[in-house]
C-alpha cells in the first residue's frame, strides 16, 4: 500500500499544469468557429503529445501507471476543461481501441497519427435504440467485394465537425466492429454541430452513415467474444471521472479563494459556518471521489470484473459530487459565480455531461445492483 | 500510488470473518435486545489477538501494523459484528491501552498491556465532560498535586465501557488557568477511592456498549500514574484522533458490505407482484447506493492507517475529511436498508433496524460532523 505519487508522476502534473495554463479560457471557445477550436486542440494535442501524455495508460499499463494518468487527466481536466474532453475522445478512447485492438499497417498508421496528435478522432457510438441491455447496433456493415459497405447514425458524436478520423461503432458478421472512416469519405455526413447546454469549447455532431464504402483493412475487428461496448464506455467513463475532478478542482479553488478574500460584516466570508462548512462539504466530496477514482482504475489490472464495478461506483459518485461541488461554488462565489467566465458556472453546466455520457449514472446504479444481486447484466 | 494489501493482510482478514461469525454474530441480536455487554466475546477477541493487535508481542500483542489493525476493523463489521462491541473494542484498545502504550513508562506497559490485550481488563478513556465536548480545553475537572499523589476532582460524560472498566485514563487540568496547555492524562484503576462510574445511560444505539459517566471524588491516585509529564495530555488526546479516523471507522466500512449482501439476499428472495424485488430498478438503486458509499469510504480510511504507518504526523485535515465523509453519507445508507426490508426491517427481527440504530452515532461520536467542519474550513 503506498498513498503517495512518485516523483515521477509528480513531474508529469507539472508538465500538464504548464501545458494546460497555455490553453485558451473556456468562454474564449465559447463563440468561436470549428475552425478556432480545430486549430486550439491540434495544438493541444501536439503539445501534449510531446509529453508523453497521450500514448500513457493505453495497453493495459501497470495499476500505478494508470493511477498516475488518472490524476494527470484530472490536472488537464481542472484547466482546460473543453479540450480535455476533446484530446480525451480522440486518444484515450479511439486511440485505445487501436492501441488495443489494431492490427495492420492501416491501423498502425491511424493508431500513431491519433497518439501523435497529428489527427483529430471521434468515436461514434451512441444510438437512438441503446440501452441498459444493450440492444443490438443498428449501424451494420456488408462485405461485398472484397470491401465493407456500412451504414447508419449516431448521435452526440464529439469532435465530429472537426475530427479527420472517425470510429463509427456497427456490427460486422454479427460481431462488434469499429469502422474506421476518413472524414471526407463519400456518403458520410456530419450535421451542424450539436448547440450544448455545457462544455462550450467542444463540438458534438450527429453522424450519418449512407452506405460508405470502405477497405476491409479499415475495419477494427475486435477478438471474438470481446465486450467491445462495455470496454469502450469504460474507457469514456474513466475519462468523464477524470473530468468531474477536474471540474471539483477549479470549483472548489475558486470558491475557496473567493471566500478568504471576501469580506462581509467586517470578515472573511470563509470564516461564517454556512460558507466554511459548504467548503469542507466540498473538499470531502472532492477528496472521496478522487481516492475511489484512483482506487478503481487501480483495481482495473488485476481484478478487471471488480475495477470494472469500482468505475461504475467511483463514475457515478464522482459526477455526482462535481454538480454539487460547482452548485455549491456558485453560491458561495453568488453574483461572482453567475457570471459567465466562471470556473464553477461553467462546471455547473458541464458536469451534467458526465452524468449522461459513457454509462449514465442511471444505468450504472442497475449495473451496480444487478452485481449485488448475483444477476445478469440489465434483468 | 498503491492500493494493494499483502496476501497475509488478505488471508488475517479473512480469518477474522470466520472468527467473528462463529464466535461473535450468533449473540448480537440477544445482547443487543437486552443491553448487555458480551463479556464471552470480548475476550475470545482478546484470546484470537485482536485487542491487542497492535501492541509488540513482547507486551502480549501482535506486533501489527495499523493497515492490518483496521482490516480487522473493516472484518468485523463485515462479520455482523454489531457497533455496540467494536465501540467497545475502540475504547478499549485504542483510547486507553494506546495512551498507556504510547506514553506510559515501561513499568506501567508491563503492568497494563498484556492485560488488556487479552480482554482480561477492560480499558476507558475519561475525557469528554457533560459540558466540554469537543471544546477539550473548557474541560474542569482538576488534578492537583499534593505530595506524592494528585487528587482528582470532576465529572467524565459519555465514557464508553465507563460501568466496566478496570482501567480507565482520564484527562485533567493540572493548570487550570491553561488552556490545552494546562491538560494532563492519568491512569485509574477500576476501586480507587473516589472513583466511581454512573448507571449505564439508556442509547438508541450501539447498545451491548456500556457508556456512562465516571465520577471523581477527592480520588487520589500516586503521582506516578500521570501519563508522560503534565501539560501533555491534549497532545496526547489528540493522538487518538488518528485511531478515530481509522480503526475506528473502520467496521463502519465493513458494515455496509455486510449490508448490501443482507439486503441483496432479502431482495432476491422477497417477491411482490410477481416477482422478486431485486428485479425493480428502485431497488437496484438503493444496493447501488450502499456499494459506492462503502467503496468511497473504504479508501478515506486505509489513507489514514498508511500515513499513520509511515510514521506521519496526523494530517487533520485528511483525518476530518474520513470523519465527515463516513458520518454523514453512511445515515442514509442505512436507513435505506431498513426501507428496503419494508415492515420486516422496522423489527428486531432483521438486524438491519439495529444497524440503522447503531450508525446514527458514526456522525456524533468522536466528534460530530459539524466539528469535522470546522476543522476542514480553518485547515484548507
Amino acid at each position: 500500500m503506498n498513498y503517495d505519487f512518485s516523483e515521477e508522476a509528480e513531474k508529469l502534473f507539472e508538465a500538464i499544469r504548464s501545458i494546460a495554463a497555455t490553453a485558451p479560457a473556456e468562454e474564449d471557445l465559447a463563440g468561436a468557429t470549428v475552425d478556432t477550436i480545430s486549430a486550439a486542440l491540434r495544438e493541444m494535442l501536439k503539445t501534449l503529445a510531446g509529453a508523453g501524455y497521450l500514448q500513457d495508460g493505453l495497453a493495459g499499463d501497470a495499476s500505478e501507471s494508470a493511477v498516475n494518468q488518472m490524476a494527470a487527466m484530472e490536472t488537464l481536466a481542472g484547466q482546460a476543461r473543453s479540450l480535455f474532453l476533446a484530446v480525451e475522445m480522440s486518444t484515450r478512447v479511439l486511440g485505445r481501441a487501436l492501441a488495443r485492438w489494431g492490427t495492420g499497417a492501416t491501423q498502425e498508421q491511424w493508431r500513431e497519427g491519433l497518439l501523435q496528435g497529428q489527427w483529430i478522432g471521434a468515436l461514434a457510438l451512441s444510438e437512438e435504440a441503446m440501452n441498459v441491455q444493450n440492444d443490438p447496433l443498428a449501424t451494420v456493415g456488408s462485405r461485398k467485394d472484397g470491401r465493407v459497405v456500412v451504414s447508419g447514425g449516431k448521435h452526440y458524436v464529439i469532435n465530429a465537425p472537426l475530427a479527420d478520423k472517425i470510429g463509427v461503432v456497427g456490427l460486422l458478421d454479427d460481431r462488434p466492429a469499429i469502422f474506421m472512416l476518413d472524414a471526407g469519405t463519400e456518403g458520410l455526413s456530419i450535421s451542424e454541430p450539436v448547440p450544448t447546454m455545457g462544455y462550450d469549447g467542444i463540438r458534438m455532431a450527429d453522424v450519418t452513415l449512407d452506405a460508405c464504402v470502405l477497405p476491409e483493412e479499415n475495419v477494427l475487428l475486435p477478438p471474438e467474444g470481446t465486450p467491445v461496448l462495455d470496454l469502450l464506455r469504460q474507457w469514456e467513463n474513466e475519462v468523464l471521472m477524470a473530468a468531474a475532478l477536474g471540474m471539483m478542482q477549479a470549483a472548489f479553488a475558486e470558491a475557496r479563494d473567493f471566500a478568504k478574500s471576501h469580506r462581509s460584516g467586517g470578515k472573511p466570508v470563509i470564516a461564517y459556518q454556512e460558507v466554511g462548512f459548504k467548503l469542507s462539504e466540498m473538499l470531502t466530496l472532492y477528496q472521496t471521489a478522487q481516492l475511489l477514482a484512483y482506487r478503481a482504475v487501480w483495481t482495473l489490472k488485476d481484478q478487471p470484473k471488480e475495477g470494472a464495478a469500482l468505475i461504475w461506483c467511483a463514475k457515478v459518485f464522482a459526477t455526482e459530487a462535481a454538480e454539487r461541488v460547482a452548485g455549491d461554488a456558485l453560491r458561495i462565489l453568488a453574483g461572482q459565480g453567475y457570471r459567465a467566465g466562471s470556473a464553477s458556472e461553467s462546471a455547473y453546466r458541464a458536469a451534467k455531461w458526465t452524468q449522461i455520457g459513457g454509462i449514465s449514472t442511471e444505468i450504472a446504479r442497475v449495473r451496480i445492483g444487478d452485481q449485488a444481486l448475483g444477476y445478469a447484466p440489465g434483468r | 500510488m498503491d492500493f494493494s494489501f499483502s496476501r497475509e493482510q488478505v488471508m488475517f482478514k479473512k480469518e477474522v470473518i470466520r472468527f467473528a461469525k462463529k464466535e461473535i454474530v450468533p449473540r448480537v441480536q440477544e445482547h443487543d435486545l437486552n443491553g448487555e455487554f458480551d463479556f464471552q466475546s470480548f475476550r475470545k477477541m482478546g484470546d484470537f489477538g485482536i485487542l491487542g493487535l497492535h501492541f509488540p508481542e513482547e507486551l502480549g500483542g501482535g506486533g501489527a501494523d495499523v493497515v492490518t489493525t483496521v482490516l480487522a476493523g473493516e472484518a468485523l463489521g463485515e462479520a455482523g459484528v454489531d457497533g455496540g462491541l467494536t465501540l467497545a473494542y475502540g475504547a478499549h484498545s485504542f483510547l486507553c491501552a494506546d495512551t498507556i502504550f504510547r506514553h506510559g513508562t515501561d513499568a506501567q506497559r508491563q503492568h497494563y498491556i498484556p492485560k488488556l490485550a487479552s480482554g482480561e481488563w477492560i480499558g476507558c478513556m475519561g475525557l469528554s465532560e457533560p459540558d466540554a465536548g469537543s471544546d477539550v480545553a473548557s474541560m474542569s475537572t482538576t488534578a492537583t498535586r499534593q505530595g506524592d499523589t494528585y487528587v482528582l476532582n470532576g465529572t467524565k460524560m459519555w465514557i464508553t465501557n465507563g460501568p466496566i472498566a478496570d482501567v480507565a485514563v482520564v484527562y485533567a487540568k493540572t493548570d487550570p488557568d491553561q488552556q490545552h496547555a494546562g491538560i494532563s492524562a492519568f491512569i485509574i484503576d477500576k476501586g480507587t477511592p473516589g472513583f466511581s462510574a454512573g448507571p449505564p445511560l439508556l442509547k438508541m444505539g450501539v447498545r451491548t456498549s456500556k457508556t456512562s459517566e465516571l465520577v471523581l471524588n477527592n480520588c487520589v491516585i500516586p503521582a506516578e500514574n500521570l501519563l508522560g509529564n503534565e501539560g501533555e495530555g491534549f497532545l496526547m488526546a489528540m493522538q487518538t484522533v488518528e485511531w478515530d479516523r481509522s480503526a475506528l471507522l473502520a467496521p463502519f466500512v465493513g458494515s455496509t458490505t455486510y449490508l448490501v449482501k443482507k439486503c441483496a439476499d432479502y431482495a432476491k428472495g422477497r417477491v411482490q407482484f410477481g416477482k422478486p424485488i431485486g428485479h425493480y430498478q428502485a431497488i437496484k438503486r438503493k444496493l447501488a447506493d450502499m456499494r459506492i458509499f462503502g467503496e468511497a469510504a473504504r479508501a478515506l480510511v486505509y489513507r489514514i492507517a498508511w500515513c499513520k504507518d509511515q510514521g506521519r504526523p496526523l494530517n487533520h485535515l485528511e483525518a476530518a475529511v474520513a470523519k465527515l465523509f463516513i458520518g454523514d453519507w453512511s445515515l442514509p445508507v442505512t436507513n435505506d436498508a431498513v426501507t428496503l426490508h419494508g415492515g420486516y426491517g422496522y423489527t428486531h427481527e432483521f438486524d438491519v433496524e439495529r444497524i440503522f440504530r447503531d450508525t446514527r452515532l458514526a456522525p456524533i461520536g468522536g466528534g460530530t460532523s459539524e466539528v469535522q467542519k470546522m476543522i476542514i474550513s480553518r485547515l484548507m
